[in-house]
């Protein structure tokens, strides 16, 4: 018993102390090189902003490592963004950084490895990769899911938007450890069906299908809606609430790209508490890792990046500017 | 002739639609081997007659043979049985089918593994030079062919299963420059020969004495002529049957005072429709335009209005060259046209009477940038009273007037602008006769105010007695340009049906 | 007279003001092509060609169903004949055989059928709606485009299904004779239609109605039968390329009709450039199908970014409607009557 304890705090000390120096020393390691590789980049889309930055962390990268990357983007559409993987195939790049996409990509994947080129995704655990970076989705799912129990006195009705748990591994983490917490608020009761959020035009569609949620639940039924994964929808979300004078809906989401910090530190918004990530961060840290493995070194199937949690408008301020995004007043 | 028997006999044929009496105790009959005329003014009964062999409409009287054969009712499908077969005026062509694919259009030659475009190719090219005496490659596409040509094409899709006994022209050279007619009736004269019997219905006289063997020419609903011997010189005797009436009283007395000339137009011509065209119009001066559909004086008034631009020639406005570059601008001078439809062009449907009347003249009632309702009001109420609108309620909507009352409505808008030159296109096409003589009483107020007038009309009698002086157009050109006063009836209408310009030119 | 009545076909003459305005998109396109395989070394090989085809089997299929509409319709994009909902109907399929097989575990026997019919059925919708009710295609198909839309939304709940039956995975990854599946069946399907749209009686006849509707009438061709027809089989070819959705995709995902609709427009008013007699053919439109598809793939190998992409599909369309217009114009004024 007691060695199963020690055991396991060994580990834990072992799973913060990579995370944080694959996270620190990936500048430190200077020995690294793409020189003379053909990179292939594929992410799903660049309008929002957690995805343009992933992918220009990993360009720059790419290029900062004097490798010549090879961007491919699918528009927002998981269909364009898997067959994009054919492109990069039949281009014979060396290597593959993938950013986000459905389970459309894994036979894409599978054909990548069986031609010999290595795949590291971003946010997207596949049997088919060597290595997929992403934030700790674990901690994101626990940590926000205890905020949100909090910001309604650990009562209440809550809604979710849940459209990817089935189809996106980091997504079932998420939403599965925040019902995980919930668990254990029995007064907190999860609005079914669950809402399923639009992959393009986010926040559009979130914004109308709360104002449909907010009709068919009036004032006092409603005390949370939930973002399960992302929180490009929170913003259509937030809008739908301020329409129709419902902001004593608090809404919580994952992600933290400006736009929603600035959201969050609006005075009395109803966005109250969101995990930050560090898109660009993790995007550079894919092309490291992709670095790594052309040097020979042993990768662990997932590399960790920091991720932030922010509670309330003040903390929405500090990381706003601990993540060099600029001043918020 | 009479001792041959004919192939096809309509004896006695009465017709009514609710109002008009469309054909009363008419006979047609035409003989195996013969191109059959059939003449006549617009509404003397020639196009409902056809439409009763067609089976299109059911006789109220009267008998109908073909080849012996009695017919009580007469379906479209039973006189396609019989052999006969109708070439309309328009061509009814797809542009991007060859020639095979037209001629065998809905009855196509199929085998085993589809179509069978060869045979179709061939048989097509065969009809076309063995019967209509024209060589045209059948894999040509329609597109590619000239008018004339589309006419064979039209022409051999209604015979080539060679079963057609009787073939009814309607206007067939309408739309072909007078360079094409001779192809469509060397055709004609190869059906001929195969001893089939053609009525051919035409307006142009000079085409009917070219090519008929025979001519029957309506009025009033009968047949009031069979011409068994037709010569070139037959048009004579045909136009007086054709008009044989008085003019009605229905005209006002004219006493113009011509004053200087308000527009001059000299040379005008689109390269198309119509060419070199000379026309001067004084004030207070009442000019007629005459000639028959696709005459290009649709076109000549669409473009002195600005709706569509000269290649040749001057225009000059109260003595300024003048060219107008759109509608707008020729209001803006002081030209106004009132179209020939007015349910599309003039009127705005489901506007009240006082919106129609107050649309050309806005700016007269409008206070600033709003409208001033009141003023527009009363304005359009004096305007309906004056020109007699019924029911004289400004706040009718306009869809539900008369056709006279209609064309009031648009007549009555310009009126108040004060406008220079009115040109006015069938200003009386669907109207009744009470209608009509108010519709000229308003035509002469515009030129006792000083206008210019010009009516451009299909009717001959009307251009006669309302105007000054009548321009004569065919196939685009002016062949003529008279006092009205020394013009009949009969020397019009040869002038509008003259196939043979350079006769008429010289 | 007479000299002028012995004709050849023009096809070898010098090319009209109107042909050369109908061949302006193939051109540009040839030039673009030419480009782009100057530029990317790799483009000119097998691989690519074989990833062109592959990428272009689900538009090649929707294009079929279009190319029939538009026969049936006329070439006018506003008046004309024209399906918008032919992608969302294909949507609409795969996301009932995902659902079927996936949430239901249901035999393909069952899914499959069930799809097509669904997708009949939303033909004959339109079909009432033109022929019965006389609506504007481009609006009826809108209207039932969204609709479908909305219905996938509630079969799916918004959601992706992954599907990995192993007829899926045979048209995504099988061969036949080293050629893809998926294309094989494509060519097949293509020769159906094509023998029945350009080698039958019915097909003529179906032209000659878009070609002219009064010509039809008067040569006693049941015009709206035909136009009716046209719209349920364009519902047949949406619940046809449903398949190879799911193939492409690994299972039905919401949003795909979208680019499809894209880039259906585009591929078959392009192969209208194809025809010597400027009309939408079904050679025209697979082979429209063939170069948006390299166009697309091209442009990504040598790194354009996506909205420019966009930008430049988008400036296509507008060439091809705008070329179309114009020939249209100059055959209209060479042929006044």
């Amino acid at each position: 018993m007691k060695k199963s304890i020690t055991s396991g705090l060994q580990l834990l000390a072992f799973c913060v102390a990579a995370s944080t120096s694959a996270a620190t020393s990936s500048l430190a390691d200077g020995h690294l090189t793409l020189e003379g590789k053909k990179i292939g980049v594929a992410v799903v889309g660049t309008q929002h902003f957690w995805d343009r930055e992933a992918f220009n962390g990993a360009l720059d990268t790419v290029k900062k490592l004097g490798g010549e990357p090879v961007p491919v983007d699918g528009g927002r559409d998981n269909q364009v963004h898997a067959d994009n993987h054919d492109i990069l195939l039949n281009n014979k790049v060396d290597a593959v950084i993938s950013i986000l996409g459905d389970g459309a990509v894994e036979p894409k994947f599978e054909a990548l490895k069986t031609a010999g080129i290595p795949v590291f995704t971003v946010d997207h655990l596949s049997p088919h990769g060597i290595n997929n970076t992403t934030s700790d989705n674990y901690y994101m799912g626990t940590t926000i899911g205890r905020y949100m129990a909090d910001a309604i006195g650990g009562k209440g009705r809550v809604a979710i938007f849940n459209a990817f748990e089935g189809a996106l591994r980091i997504c079932g983490i998420r939403s599965g450890l925040w019902k995980y917490v919930l668990q254990d608020y029995p007064q907190i009761e999860i609005i079914q069906p669950e809402l399923a959020e639009a992959f393009a035009n986010a926040p559009e569609d979130a914004r109308k299908k709360t104002l449909d949620l907010l009709n068919q639940h009036p004032k006092g039924s409603l005390d949370a809606i939930h973002v399960g994964c992302w929180d490009q929808p929170a913003i259509g979300v937030v809008q739908a609430l301020e329409e129709a004078g419902r902001t004593e809906v608090k809404v919580t989401a994952l992600d933290g790209g400006p736009e929603t910090l600035e959201i969050m530190a609006e005075e009395n918004s109803p966005f109250v508490a969101n995990v930050a990530q560090q898109p660009r961060k993790i995007g550079a840290t894919a092309a490291m890792n992709a670095a790594r493995f052309f040097a020979g070194e042993t990768l662990l199937p997932q590399t960790f990046v920091e991720v932030k949690p922010v509670n309330g408008p003040e903390e929405a301020k500090a990381v706003y500017k601990e993540l060099g995004y600029g001043e918020l007043k | 002739m009479s001792a041959d028997p004919d192939i096809l006999m309509l004896k006695g044929i009465s017709k009514a639609f609710p109002g008009v009496q469309a054909l009363e105790g008419a006979t047609l009959c035409v003989a195996a081997g013969e191109v059959h005329g059939l003449v006549g003014e617009n509404g003397a009964g020639k196009s409902t007659i056809i439409k009763i062999i067609a089976g299109v409409y059911d006789r109220d009287a009267g008998t109908m043979s073909i080849d012996g054969r009695h017919f009580d009712h007469v379906s479209p499908q039973g006189v396609h049985d019989a052999g006969v077969r109708f070439i309309h005026q328009e061509l009814h062509l797809v542009p991007h089918f060859t020639v095979a694919e037209s001629v065998f259009m809905g009855q196509e030659v199929t085998g085993k593994f589809g179509l069978k475009r060869k045979t179709m190719r061939l048989r097509a090219e065969a009809f076309l030079r063995d019967v209509l005496n024209t060589r045209i490659s059948g894999d040509t596409l329609i597109r590619d062919l000239g008018i004339a040509e589309r006419k064979l094409v039209q022409i051999a899709r209604a015979l080539i299963d060679d079963e057609a006994k009787i073939v009814v022209f309607d206007e067939p050279t309408a739309p072909l420059a007078s360079s094409e007619i001779e192809q469509v009736f060397q055709a004609i004269r190869g059906l001929q020969e195969r001893g089939i019997a053609m009525i051919y219905v035409s307006h142009y006289l000079g085409e009917i004495t070219d090519i008929c063997d025979r001519v029957t020419v309506f009025r009033n609903g009968r047949d009031v002529a069979v011409l068994d011997e037709v010569t070139e010189d037959s048009s004579d005797s045909i136009i007086r049957h054709m008009v044989g009436r008085d003019i009605e009283a229905l005209y006002p007395e004219i006493h113009h005072k011509v004053g200087e000339p308000v527009l001059e137009v000299a040379g005008l011509g689109d390269g198309r429709k119509f060419f070199g065209v000379d026309l001067t119009v004084g004030k207070g001066e009442l000019v007629g335009i005459a000639g028959l559909i696709g005459s290009g004086r649709e076109e000549l008034t669409d473009t002195i209005y600005g709706l569509n631009q000269p290649t040749t020639g001057t225009m000059t406005m109260d003595g300024v060259p003048n060219r107008f570059a759109s509608p707008a601008d020729a209001v803006g001078k002081g030209i106004v046209l009132v179209p020939r439809d007015r349910r599309h062009d003039g009127l705005v449907l489901d506007f009240t009477v006082a919106d129609n009347i107050n649309l050309a003249s806005l700016e007269q009632v409008a206070v600033s940038i709003l409208e001033d309702r009141s003023a527009a009001a009363k304005r359009a109420e004096k305007l309906a009273e004056q020109i007699d609108i019924r029911p004289r309620d400004p706040d009718a909507i306009a869809r539900f007037l008369s056709g006279g009352n209609q064309q009031k409505v648009v007549l009555a808008r310009w009126l108040a602008t004060g406008a220079k030159l009115f040109i006015l296109d069938e200003p009386t096409v669907g109207v009744d006769i009470g209608a009509k003589v108010e519709i000229y009483q308003l035509i002469e107020k515009l030129t006792a105010q000083g206008a210019g007038v010009i009516v451009s009309s299909s009717d001959p009698a009307e251009l006669l007695g309302i105007c000054d002086r009548i321009v004569v157009m065919l196939r685009g050109r002016v062949v003529a340009n008279e006092a009205a006063r020394s013009l009949t009836l009969d020397s019009l209408t040869a002038l509008t049906t003259h196939s043979n310009p350079a006769e008429v030119l010289a | 007279m007479t000299s002028r009545t012995a004709r050849e076909p023009r096809r070898f003459g010098v090319p009209s003001l109107s042909a050369m305005a109908g061949y302006l998109p193939l051109v540009i396109f040839v030039c673009l092509l030419g480009y782009l395989s100057v530029v990317s070394s790799n483009f000119l090989t097998f691989p690519t060609f074989d990833l062109i085809l592959r990428q272009a089997v689900p538009t090649t299929i929707v294009c079929l169903g279009l190319s029939i509409v538009v026969m049936a319709g006329g070439d006018d994009v506003v008046s004309g004949g024209i399906d918008l909902s032919i992608p969302a109907v294909a949507v609409l399929a795969a996301a009932i055989i995902a659902d079927q097989l996936t949430n239901h575990a249901a035999s393909l026997a069952v899914a499959l059928p069930l799809a097509l019919m669904a997708a009949l059925l939303v033909g004959a919708v339109n079909a009432m709606l033109v022929v019965r009710i006389g609506m504007t295609p481009l609006l009826a198909t809108l209207s039932t485009s969204v609709a479908v839309v909305g219905i996938v939304k509630v079969v799916t709940s918004s959601r992706r299904i992954n599907v990995d039956h192993p007829a899926v995975v045979w048209l995504r990854d099988g061969t036949i004779g080293g050629v893809s599946s998926g294309v094989v069946l494509t060519l097949v399907f293509f020769g159906v239609f094509f023998f029945i749209a350009h080698r039958t009686r019915w097909g003529l006849n179906l032209q000659a109605v878009g070609g002219s509707r009064d010509a039809a009438e008067v040569s006693g061709i049941p015009v709206s039968r035909f136009v009716a027809l046209s719209f349920i089989i364009a519902g047949f070819a949406g619940g046809l390329a449903a398949m190879f959705i799911l193939a492409r995709g690994s299972g039905s995902t919401p949003g795909t009709e979208e680019n499809l609709l894209l880039e259906m427009v585009l591929a078959t008013f392009l192969g209208s450039a194809f025809s010597p007699r400027r009309v939408v053919t079904l050679w025209g439109a697979i082979l429209g199908a063939v170069l948006v598809s390299a166009l697309s793939i091209g442009f990504k190998s040598i790194g354009v970014n996506v909205f420019w992409t966009g930008c430049i599909k988008g400036a296509l369309i507008l060439i091809v409607v705008a070329s179309a217009s114009l020939s249209a114009k100059f055959d209209r004024r060479k042929t006044a009557i």
